[in-house]
């Protein structure tokens, strides 16, 4: 009877648990006043939990107990939470060894899979369950600072140190700055050094040595996927003049100036229907990102645009290959820019020890290098990624000085679909450039306008 | 709660009428009934007081339900499905019902906090008014805990002062000393530890002395203000600084300009869910085709899958049928591996370029190749059949089990009356069969119509529909097309509108097989009079 209750008792616990960790998520039109009562009586109920824990649960409580005597001497009790990814997690480990030694404030870094970082800090953080700092992309801030999720980061003394154009990317619409960047990340243009000597400048020039290339028996020479997307695809748009949304006066991107078919969008389109209609690139082929890399990696490909994460891949292949800037349309190609950093939590209590940790033990000299070194993306900190040896980094980085932040607006969200569909749509052969455009615009107009 | 119904259907199994037993058991079962009454009471306290309305309510009639069955001699049988039935209620009703609740909400990204955290949060945000000074300060602490401030102005080197929560300013001079009116200076390697309860604290005494240490630079306070005030009164929110309003307006205070506050919180917008289901311009111009579509592909589905499985298990069915069981073993190997492994290795297999079968093709053909992907036609030939390879060890399974149950006699009187294979197959084999698996087919219909996985993963609905207001792709099934409105291309999502469309494809799927059931039994009646 006695262990019948216990059971009951810890399943209730689980029960309650349960409810209180769905708590946020229940969307009520709750009065407002009941604020501080409710904070009350969730604390009896807190207290009511906690011996059923200790008795039912050993396990948890086993898991909590070297957590607590972890702290060091200083005996602050204070915990910093911090979720990283599993190739900066560790890092982050060694340094908040250091942090506790000098501070005497734990800092607890849970390792989550990059877009469970995301998914479940949209859930926890609201609930008061949240981690103090999250890393994550730039392009998080639309959907997170549309919820109020995030703080604004102050860089501390250091700023200067950080590189502008990553600081932009973690600028929102409000002028504030959500983000302390770590990393950054672009695409560049990969070529065969076997099938193409001297690297072409301009986008007819990849035409005519495509053709070239073919004529000589090769499978293909310039290679990008017939599945559109819009990310692999911005390079060649801007290039021609075109681009997604406008800028304002202060760099940052103005919703209501969607450029999907505007006179460089459509002659981006043209080139690449042109392409297809020289039998360059295959309507059917059905390339996606896996495919374009397996084919450069093996030869099939001579030319194509990439991002440092294929480096490895062909590096191990062997091929002989080399990068350089994206060529010229009407003027130099323009990647999107990706920006990896440290945001901070707006439902924390601890947001000035957040912000403190940031600017004195991350936005330093060693902390940058040892990320970089761990993750060879380019750094966001002047500093390290001025000493970038590698050729191939340094390479993709020059092809990132011209580099345009990806949006950071909710309405970047509405563009993937459209736009990935117009890009497949010329690819088939199924609508001809200006059309795909038009339907392109139409869609995400209305896509942002239904936001 | 599953706990204490089990204990108490524990409880009940006793015999009525089993003499010394029965008070025994009477007074377990009401001291069990005792307890869950009380706990139930207890959760619904709770739940009604943090809002959560539905639940309480679900909770509260199950367990009076609970109470009746088991004070009333009159639903005695009852007791024994007792548990069962408060389960399904809880698991599946209330999750049913809840998504209807959640469909008139604009629960989603943006309103994903509740009115009073959203509240909260706004009223957090604070502002340093333009003529407010920014002093340093350095912190102090004392044997109870209690924190001071020495605060100095950088601008006005005599203007230096202590102060603690709660009390005025007390003026001072020179540098911080180690140790002042009983308060130590915090030594730096502690101080990080005392940021979060320092950053908790007003020091000093309102309106006019109230500092705040800042949240964002270390060693800096003023007297920030509260940006937003909420007046519960009119449910606006009033900005202290220019001293607009902005109304709470679905889920969003709005100023009258249309400036929003973030963040927004969930609120129940009416049927506003479901009118932009019926008047929504994209799903207005492609449901038909796309509706079309998904019944023609569930449809296709369970009958390319039924007739290769039963083919197969008759063929399997034959004594003589060498090596029958290494065999039989092999063909479950689809239905072993999961979909989202086989499907994108079929992708590959079939890639009009790359792929193997596709080379093979080609080399029958003479080049060509059928565009698995950018052709509406091919796609749709592609997906059928791997789904078909995917489904149809199941029916195999399932055909090769009835086979057995099917009676002797009858085909021994066949034989006698000089029937041959088919004659069997199709007056005997088939019609008895269909009784068997009739429902399991309509199970396999409604599975398809929902079959995310292949339908995503072959090409993420593709090829895309030209000239259409939103983006949807030839293959795209209902339950893919609607994830994609509802949940965007990248992280954004709509659960209540979300759950809109779950629940009419739920009333969609529901009279579809309500119509096949009907012709089940028709099977049924058939199958009783071979």
């Amino acid at each position: 009877m006695r262990n019948k209750r216990l059971i009951l008792l810890s399943l209730l616990v689980i029960g309650v648990l349960v409810l209180a960790a769905c708590g946020g998520g229940q969307p009520t039109a709750a009065p407002a006043e009941p604020a501080a009562p409710a904070a009350e009586e969730a604390t009896p109920t807190a207290a009511a939990e906690a011996p059923a824990v200790e008795e039912a649960t050993p396990t948890t409580a086993a898991a909590e107990a070297p957590a607590e005597e972890a702290a060091p001497a200083a005996d602050t009790g204070a915990v910093l939470t911090i979720w990283a990814d599993g190739e900066r997690a560790p890092i982050l480990e060694k340094l908040g060894d250091e942090f506790t030694a000098q501070t005497g404030v734990k800092l607890a870094v849970v390792q989550k899979a990059i877009g469970d970082i995301r998914n479940d800090f949209k859930i926890a953080a609201p609930a008061g369950s949240g981690p103090d700092i999250i890393l994550g992309a730039h392009d998080w801030l639309g959907e997170l600072n549309g919820s109020g999720l995030l703080a604004p980061v102050d860089l501390g003394p250091n700023a200067a140190n950080f590189a502008p154009n990553a600081v932009q990317a973690y600028t929102y619409t409000d002028g504030k700055l959500y983000g302390m960047p770590q990393a950054t990340e672009n695409i560049a243009f990969y070529y065969n050094t076997d099938l193409v000597p001297t690297p072409p400048t301009t986008f007819d020039e990849v035409k005519a040595m495509s053709q070239e290339i073919k004529d000589a028996g090769n499978k293909y020479g310039f290679l990008t996927q017939t599945i559109g997307d819009p990310y692999h695809f911005y390079p060649i748009q801007t290039a021609f003049g075109g681009y997604i949304f406008g800028q304002n006066a202060d760099g940052s991107y103005n919703a209501e100036d969607l450029g999907l078919n505007s006179e460089g969008s459509v002659a981006a389109l043209e080139w690449l229907n042109s392409m297809y209609e020289d039998g360059l690139l295959d309507r059917n082929g059905n390339i996606d990102g896996d495919l374009m890399l397996s084919a450069f990696q093996n030869g099939d490909a001579a030319m194509m645009i990439s991002g440092p994460w294929a480096l490895n891949g062909i590096r191990e292949a062997g091929v002989p290959y080399a990068i350089t800037n994206i060529p010229t349309g009407t003027q130099p190609g323009a990647p999107f820019l990706g920006v990896q950093g440290f945001m901070i939590n707006a439902f924390s209590k601890n947001q000035l020890l957040a912000q403190t940790f940031l600017q004195q033990f991350v936005a330093t000299d060693a902390t940058m290098q040892a990320f970089f070194d761990e993750d060879p993306r380019a750094s966001a900190w002047i500093p390290v990624s001025e000493k970038i040896e590698d050729p191939d980094l340094k390479a993709i980085a020059e092809a990132g000085n011209v580099a345009q932040p990806m949006p950071n607006i909710p309405a970047m969200n509405s563009v993937w679909g459209g736009q990935g569909d117009a890009i497949t749509l010329v690819s088939t052969g199924k609508l001809t450039p200006q059309e795909a455009a038009d339907q392109a615009q139409a869609q995400v107009s209305t896509a942002i306008a239904g936001q | 709660m599953s706990a204490a119904t089990q204990k108490v259907s524990g409880g009940a199994q006793a015999p009525p009428d089993a003499g010394s037993h029965s008070i025994l058991s009477l007074i377990l079962r009401i001291l069990a009934l005792a307890l869950i009454d009380g706990i139930t009471i207890w959760l619904v306290y709770q739940m009604v007081f943090d809002g959560y309305w539905p639940l309480a309510a679900v909770l509260a009639l199950v367990t009076i339900w609970v109470n009746v069955v088991f004070l009333s001699g009159r639903f005695y049988p009852l007791r024994y499905v007792a548990p069962g039935l408060s389960l399904l209620a809880i698991m599946v009703l209330y999750p049913i019902l809840f998504t209807v609740y959640v469909s008139f909400t604009n629960y989603g990204t943006g309103h994903l906090v509740t009115q009073q955290l959203a509240i909260e949060q706004i009223e957090s945000q604070t502002f340093l008014p333009p003529d407010a000074t920014l002093y340093n300060w350095t912190a102090f602490k004392n044997p109870a805990g209690d924190f001071m401030l020495w605060m100095v102005n950088p601008n006005d080197p005599a203007d230096v002062f202590t102060v603690t929560p709660g009390t005025e300013p007390a003026p001072r001079s020179g540098e911080p000393p180690a140790e002042i009116d009983g308060y130590q200076q915090i030594p730096s390697n502690q101080l990080f530890g005392a940021l979060g309860a320092l950053s908790s604290l007003t020091f000093g005494v309102k309106p006019d002395n109230a500092f705040q240490v800042s949240q964002s630079v270390l060693g800096q306070a003023a007297q920030y203000e509260q940006l937003f005030v909420y007046d519960a009164a009119q449910d606006v929110m009033i900005d202290q600084q220019t001293g607009e309003v902005f109304k709470s307006i679905e889920g969003t205070f709005t100023s009258a300009a249309g400036q929003k506050l973030s963040p927004g919180f969930a609120a129940t917008v009416g049927a506003r869910n479901y009118r932009a289901l019926f008047t929504d311009p994209a799903l207005r111009s492609t449901f038909v085709q796309v509706f079309l579509w998904t019944v023609i592909f569930a449809i296709m589905s369970v009958l390319l899958t039924f007739i290769l499985g039963m083919f197969l298990a008759i063929v399997f069915d034959v004594p003589e049928m060498p090596l029958r069981a290494p065999l039989r073993s092999l063909l479950l190997i689809p239905y072993t591996i999961p979909a989202f492994v086989a499907v994108p290795v079929w992708v590959g297999l079939l890639n009009p370029q790359f792929g193997i079968i596709s080379q093979m093709i080609g080399m029958i053909t003479g080049g060509w190749v059928p565009p698995w992907f950018s052709d509406p036609f091919w796609s749709k030939i592609g997906i059928l059949a791997i789904q078909t390879w995917l489904g149809f060890p199941y029916m195999f399974v399932v055909v090769t089990g009835a086979l057995q149950t099917l009676p002797h006699d009858i085909y021994e009187a066949a034989d006698l009356d000089g029937a041959s294979a088919w004659d069997k197959f199709q007056a005997l084999t088939f019609p008895l069969l269909l009784v068997t698996v009739g429902p399991l087919l309509v199970a396999s219909f409604a599975f398809n119509f929902n079959n995310f996985v292949v339908i995503d993963l072959y090409n993420r609905g593709g090829p895309p529909m030209p000239n259409v207001p939103t983006p949807v792709g030839y293959t795209d099934i209902l339950a893919t097309y609607t994830y994609r409105i509802a949940f965007g291309a990248s992280g954004v999502s709509d659960y209540g509108y979300a759950s809109a469309i779950t629940i009419m494809i739920f009333l969609i799927l529901f009279i579809i097989t309500q119509f096949q059931f009907r012709f089940t039994n028709m099977l049924e009646e058939r199958g009783r009079n071979v």
